[in-house]
């Protein structure tokens, strides 16, 4: 570990504050793992690069805020995503998106977040050090693997940074590239595999996408509990899968799939069920993936949205653009 | 627009495919009909296998299904068409899987029926999300199971779980959950599943969503009508060696045979797991399709027969 330094002390460790890298850990869904990582990865990526690091450097989630951390070493931070959350640097305020230098004994706080928005993430030069795990530092809890011995941080962490050569740039997001955080949210889908014709009806479809849904308070990283609506079906019974027919022979689900659980649609997140025997009847598009990182359980709506492949691939290139540090402020 | 992208048509011996969206980077492949036939699962086994074999750049992943494949790809190096073309190619190199041979091993595991820790995960739920639910009585799923199949009582239902060795077809949900299938098609007992779902169920719980038995590898949220409860399938710490060079026990491709014994004794068993003094009974074997089809035909008359009482009984049961 000799290039890296102890860089925080767990002071308050919040709700579930979890150490997450980004794209996670990939290609190990045939084995039951989602790829973990962070769930609003474009706010992640920003934190990331704020501090010159790699946009998937290992970095801080914080769901709902109320963390405390103080600095143990001079270098750079930079938080990103929910507003309200009364972010303080030594008691004054401390801007989100935006390059902060910290000294030893510095401390860093937020209180609960009010929103618009769910989750903060805390980056820092040189990128968390953690071990790697089946090919990520990603912390996956159920899995009890990666980030720091597979579980959310609890007070008196020490938290270690890689070393870094020289200061990184200080830099600030421009409002323009800024995601823009709601209370209603708009969230682009595409059809899913069990879509219509043959297990939707065309009507089920277009109350998918027509209404606004409660985001239940039961959500987590697992999966974003909608609320129950009886859908009409375009099939009278799941058949040999079972009864309802919610119920298909099982197989391997998306991340970001809208999987009916019976008459309950939840969102599949990035710690989810990575296959069962539940229709998916739409997929969250790679460039609304962040949103459902931000919803507020309990409280927000959602809106979906249909959008077209070739819309789908032109937002995903769109959000990586806001991702990238040159298109950013100098300070 | 459809969720149906591609479809091809049944060839030979090989099963018709669809290919269905399932978002910007997925596409799922579904394989002949949604019925409960295992050679649509070899198929999938040998196309998975092919892929390993011959990667396609761009494919981050092929995850299988029972039945089917979701295709996790990088637009940005394989766009849509051109992994389908990719796929197909990998189809067309199928040869019958009726000649196949597998590496399978036979795992034995105890079984406690009607366990307190999987009535606790029926408790709560009935306290927590749902309290008349048709699939719950006294705390517990295995009567509404022994109902939807029209068995004679509970022993029956045991016998159907014993009797017979479990395909796994293949591995998912959280990390090292089997999804396994009965290889004596007079064992073949369905049911539907939770509506909605449990929030918690304990390690360890065995239990059947549709015709597939499943045990929960680590506590998690669930979807399956609950029997019973096992040994430790998955543990990332290796406390016991056998998960010494992979955190999970049950490969795809693995069968397993219920034994029963009591809650005393799995308590005891699961106990001696953590302390590296049980011993897990693991059988290297392989797996000959045709003399599975040639057993499967065998008893088709009276599996058939069994499946025409069940069905009977399952549409005069509620659904959840």
């Amino acid at each position: 570990m000799t290039d890296s330094h102890a860089v925080f002390d767990i002071v308050m460790p919040g709700l579930q504050t979890l150490v997450q890298d980004y794209p996670g850990r990939r290609g190990l869904q045939s084995k039951g793992f989602f790829p973990s990582g962070p769930m609003d990865h474009v706010s992640f990526r920003i934190a990331n690069a704020l501090v010159g690091n790699e946009p998937g450097a290992p970095a801080l989630e914080i769901p709902m805020g109320r963390l405390t951390l103080r600095a143990l070493a001079e270098t750079w931070v930079a938080v990103t995503g929910a507003e309200g959350s009364g972010l303080r640097l030594n008691s004054r305020p401390m801007p989100l998106g935006e390059t902060v230098r910290v000294v030893p004994g510095d401390e860093i706080a937020c209180s609960i977040v009010k929103g618009p928005g769910f989750r903060l993430y805390l980056a820092v030069a040189g990128g968390i050090d953690v071990p790697m795990v089946m090919g990520s530092r990603a912390t996956y809890t159920m899995g009890g693997i990666g980030g720091v011995e597979g579980r959310a941080l609890v007070k008196g962490d020490v938290l270690r940074a890689r070393a870094v050569t020289a200061p990184p740039p200080r830099l600030r997001v421009p409002a323009s590239l800024r995601p823009a955080l709601a209370n209603l949210w708009e969230v682009e889908v595409m059809r899913g595999p069990h879509a219509d014709p043959d297990f939707l009806t065309e009507q089920d479809w277009k109350d998918l996408v027509g209404r606004e849904w409660k985001v239940d308070l039961n959500s987590n990283r697992v999966g974003t509990r909608l609320e129950s609506h009886r859908f009409q079906w375009a099939r009278p019974s799941g058949g040999v899968a079972g009864g309802h027919p919610s119920n298909v022979l099982d197989g391997s689900y998306p991340i970001g799939g809208i999987n009916t659980n019976g008459d309950v649609p939840v969102i599949l997140g990035p710690d989810g069920p990575t296959a069962g025997g539940f229709t998916v009847i739409a997929a969250v598009v790679q460039a609304g993936l962040w949103k459902v990182g931000q919803l507020r359980p309990g409280r927000d709506l959602i809106r979906f949205r249909e959008v077209s492949l070739d819309e789908a691939l032109a937002l995903a290139a769109r959000v990586d653009y806001t991702t990238d540090p040159h298109h950013y402020e100098e300070l | 627009m459809t969720a149906i992208i591609n479809r091809r048509p049944a060839e030979g011996d090989r099963p018709a495919i669809v290919y269905r969206a399932a978002g910007d980077r997925h596409v799922l492949v579904e394989y002949g009909e949604m019925a409960l036939d295992l050679e649509l699962n070899f198929f999938v086994t040998a196309v998975t296998a092919h892929l390993a074999e011959h990667p396609v750049p761009g494919l981050v992943e092929a995850a299988p299904g029972f039945r089917s494949l979701l295709l996790h790809h990088e637009p940005a190096i394989i766009d849509r068409k051109a992994l389908i073309d990719a796929v197909d190619e990998a189809h067309r190199a199928q040869r019958s899987v009726r000649s196949l041979v597998l590496p399978s091993r036979l795992i034995t595991l105890p079984i406690a029926f009607d366990d307190s820790e999987s009535r606790e995960a029926v408790r709560r739920y009935a306290t927590t999300i749902r309290q008349e639910a048709p699939n719950i009585r006294d705390n517990s799923n295995i009567d509404y199971i022994v109902e939807y199949n029209g068995l004679s009582g509970r022993d029956a239902l045991y016998a159907a779980v014993t009797g017979t060795e479990w395909w796994n077809a293949y591995t998912g949900f959280f990390p090292g959950l089997p999804f396994m299938f009965p290889l004596d098609p007079r064992n073949a007992i369905t049911v539907p599943k939770y509506n909605p779902t449990r929030t918690w169920t304990a390690e360890g719980a065995v239990g059947i969503g549709g015709p597939c038995v499943a045990i929960y590898p680590v506590e998690a949220p669930g979807g399956y009508q609950l029997f019973g409860r096992t040994v430790p399938v998955y543990d990332v710490l290796a406390r016991h060696e056998v998960f010494r060079d992979d955190p999970i026990l049950i490969r795809p491709g693995d069968r397993v045979r219920f034994e029963p014994v009591s809650e005393d004794q799995l308590l005891a068993a699961r106990r001696d797991v953590l302390e590296n003094r049980y011993e897990y009974v693991i059988e290297n074997d392989q797996f000959s399709v045709t003399d599975y089809l040639a057993r499967a035909a065998e008893v088709r008359a009276e599996a058939d027969t069994l499946r025409s009482a069940r069905e009977a009984a399952a549409a005069r049961t509620e659904v959840p």
